[in-house]
């Protein structure tokens, strides 16, 4: 069976050639591991966070973990991640309740190394203003100057995990990143034709309900 | 479920399993059908279907299923020094019924070429390759015994080996990407037959057919359609009245006695007290991670370098099978997440071929792969070319999520001394256990076919029509679910570890049977293999019992 340890393998050995395709599949190969890192950090508390995410994600309720000013700048960074463009982005999904979850449980221990980073990213701003304040050209060039850094990897693939996991987690909100992308995966079982071409086999319209 | 009421600690039963999986749990129904006393013992805790849900980033990314698997370390020669990983190198499930219970349902059955190559090539310098003991004609009729028992659907291929009774059911109504599959072999000359698969179509045995809800690989199934020996097995075998399933019990040692028979079995339960159960035979079938480790855990006076392994054999030979991957997009969508995996696939790559210049062959099947969920395809499947993250890397996934799919390489790999699983001399696991240390890398031959799979899944990319597709390049592996080799099966107890009926050649009721067992890694999907044997095994050991030489 093919699996993770396919790509992980194949890409950690690509990052050895020097070309910028191998590079890019290096990054990307970081990010899976980082991944991997964040998930077995998170551990198996998986109730806990889920009891926590009611309440967070409505907005009158605080937030567990981050401050406001914390919790604004990450809610900025994870909309460049994923903008709202004519579509939902991480913003309607409420990602930034998705972290604020997870740092005041699992990975809290990883929440001063986030800290760190957003002190970082606000330093070369200046003391009149915060991430959260810029315009989305002068954040996206911002983020451009970190984007190799590991309070990066990690804020992104956390936007990616508050995006599209049950929304249990906090995030997700009313399945706005399955809705976006075409995943239906929460309605149970499927009838055939699935897609366009088995539909050219089975007859049917192809959308599989 | 009703669990029969615990054994007596101090009372020996017939026979203490080790492992609950795919050889565990068709060895526990087959001997506790029979009226033998069985005590199976699983590290893992007792989930039933109703457990299992569609949580991706628990049960992929968090690894729910795996359990712990701390003191796992890996390199890739015995000059470097071993290390954890952020992703284990012996991948396996820890839950009653092991590894089939989250496995994809790929079940080839080997064909007569596996057992018998090394006979037809002749040797290959630097390895272990060797013929096994039996033959495919032996294994045919419980290959027959897992089709009906276990549940495979299916249809056969032109090519396929001899079967003495249909598959018990129809294969799985074919997907887009079998489609798709179908349309570039028949461009290229090639043939797309139905795929093999351990997922029930129809009720069968008083278990539903799949409801297609595409949680498959890496998943628990929700109705005990995916037949786990914990939905075909292990209700069978307690219902016997002489089975007790012993969950998160981690056994740590086989102890023998003055005789240098098997024993004892220790271990640690749930709250980490040692426990000790006495049996009149012991069959260990942990994975061909697991038992080599529990082998070599058990050394003794009597076993220094651990027990069953005077050859030297346990733990050496370790064979992961290589892959190749090439993802490809298509212009309209295929929703391939819905319903199982795999729906067709290529054999005509599964001989050896002296004109490509290395060894091996494997097989070329179409599946979602990462497309199946929405974080895995985010973090594994988006191309290499687009930018990863912002207004791009949104546009990409939104329109790519439900019309991608892969082409997956599944291949051989070639028994290697330097490949292995050894005891680490410094990491421990939960219970103060030595680390399992996997030492691997792949054979030059084995990374050769993988790049060839994969050079053949281009041109069938490019022939279905794909508008744009893109391959992972080769590399050495660093792990795999597919643990085989390690106890090897032979009639040379100074080259092998087991007999060809799975009993050690140095412990006369010590008995062996898993992915450990093989002598050869077959192409790629090695459970309907592992679990061929597992039958077979039941009825030789039923045998031996029968003439009173356990």
């Amino acid at each position: 069976m093919p699996s993770l340890y396919v790509s992980i393998t194949r890409m950690t050995v690509a990052m050895n050639n020097n070309n910028e395709l191998s590079r890019r599949r290096f990054l990307l190969s970081a990010s899976a591991l980082t991944a991997s890192a964040f998930v077995r950090v998170t551990g198996a508390s998986v109730v806990a966070i889920a009891q926590a995410a009611c309440s967070a994600r409505d907005s009158s309720a605080p937030f567990r973990s981050l401050s406001p000013e914390e919790a604004a700048d990450i809610e900025a960074i994870a909309a460049r991640i994923i903008p709202t463009t004519g579509t939902p982005g991480a913003t309607e999904a409420g990602v930034v309740h998705f972290f604020d979850n997870a740092f005041a449980a699992e990975m809290k221990d990883s929440l001063e190394q986030v800290r760190a980073g957003i002190v970082h990213l606000n330093a070369a701003i200046g003391e009149s203003s915060r991430f959260a304040a810029l315009s989305p050209d002068a954040q996206d060039a911002r983020l451009r100057e970190i984007e190799h850094s590991d309070f990066f990897g990690l804020v992104r693939e956390m936007t990616i995990c508050g995006f599209f996991a049950m929304s249990d987690y906090g995030g997700n909100n009313g399945h706005v990143g399955w809705d976006l992308i075409g995943f239906k995966g929460h309605n149970g079982g499927w009838q055939y034709p699935f897609g366009y071409y088995d539909a050219q086999v089975h007859g049917g319209d192809g959308d599989g309900e | 479920m009703a669990n029969n009421p615990p054994f007596d600690l101090r009372k020996p039963v017939d026979f203490a399993i080790i492992g609950s999986g795919s050889a565990g749990g068709i060895l526990a129904k087959e001997l506790a059908t029979a009226g033998f006393k069985v005590v199976v013992f699983e590290q893992g805790p007792y989930r039933n279907a109703a457990d299992f849900g569609h949580d991706e980033l628990s049960t992929i990314f968090r690894f729910e299923l795996n359990g712990d698997t701390s003191g796992q370390t890996f390199r890739h020669t015995a000059d470097q020094s071993a290390t954890a990983r952020p992703l284990p190198p012996a991948e396996y499930a820890q839950t009653v019924g092991g590894s089939s219970t989250h496995f994809t349902g790929n079940f080839w059955r080997f064909r007569e070429i596996d057992f018998k190559e090394r006979s037809v090539l002749g040797p290959i310098s630097g390895t272990n390759f060797a013929d096994w003991p039996i033959s495919y004609e032996e294994l045919e009729p419980y290959y027959t015994k897992v089709d009906w028992e276990i549940g495979v659907s299916g249809a056969p291929g032109p090519n396929d080996a001899p079967r003495s009774k249909p598959f018990p059911m129809p294969p799985m109504p074919i997907k887009s990407s079998g489609v798709l599959l179908e349309r570039g072999a028949a461009k290229l000359g090639l043939t797309a037959q139905p795929e093999p698969l351990a997922i029930l179509t129809k009720p069968h045995n008083g278990r539903p057919a799949c409801i297609r809800c595409g949680y498959c690989m890496w998943f628990g199934c929700e109705v005990g359609a995916k037949s786990s020996t914990l939905a075909a097995m292990i209700p069978l075998a307690e219902a016997s009245g002489n089975c007790e399933i012993r969950a998160e019990s981690a056994v740590f040692r086989i102890d023998t006695d003055k005789q240098g028979r098997a024993s004892e079995v220790l271990y640690y339960d749930a709250a980490g007290n040692e426990r000790a159960q006495k049996a009149r035979a012991v069959i260990v079938c942990a994975n061909g991670a697991e038992t080599p480790r529990l082998l070599l855990m058990s050394a003794s006076d009597r076993h220094p370098d651990g027990l069953a392994n005077s050859s030297g054999f346990v733990g050496r030979n370790l064979m992961f099978n290589a892959h190749s991957a090439v993802n490809a997009v298509f212009d309209e969508p295929l929703n391939d997440y819905k319903g199982v995996q795999v729906t067709r696939v290529i054999h005509d790559f599964y001989d050896n071929d002296e004109a490509r210049g290395f060894y091996g062959g494997g097989g070329i099947d179409a599946r979602p792969l990462w497309s199946a969920t929405p974080i895995l395809h985010s973090l594994m499947g988006m191309p290499p070319d687009v930018p990863s993250w912002g207004a791009a890397w949104k546009d990409a996934i939104t329109h790519n999520f439900t019309r991608q799919m892969s082409f997956v390489g599944s291949t051989t790999s070639l028994a290697q001394d330097s490949n292995n699983i050894t005891l680490d001399p410094v990491a421990t696991d939960r219970w103060g256990r030595p680390g399992l240390r996997v030492t691997y890398l792949d054979h030059d031959d084995d990374l050769a076919m993988a790049e060839f799979l994969e050079d053949r899944a281009m041109e069938l990319a490019e022939a279905a029509g794909a508008v744009k597709y893109w391959p992972f390049e080769n590399g050495p592996s660093t792990g795999s679910p597919h643990l085989l080799g390690t106890c090897r099966m032979g009639d040379d107890p100074q080259t092998s570890v087991v007999d060809r009926d799975h009993r050690s050649h140095d412990v006369p009721n010590l008995f062996i049977c898993d992915g450990s067992s093989f002598v050869t890694s077959g192409r790629g999907q090695p459970t309907m293999t592992i679990m061929a044997l597992a039958f077979r095994a039941a009825d030789k050991i039923k045998a031996a019992a029968a003439a009173g030489t356990i």
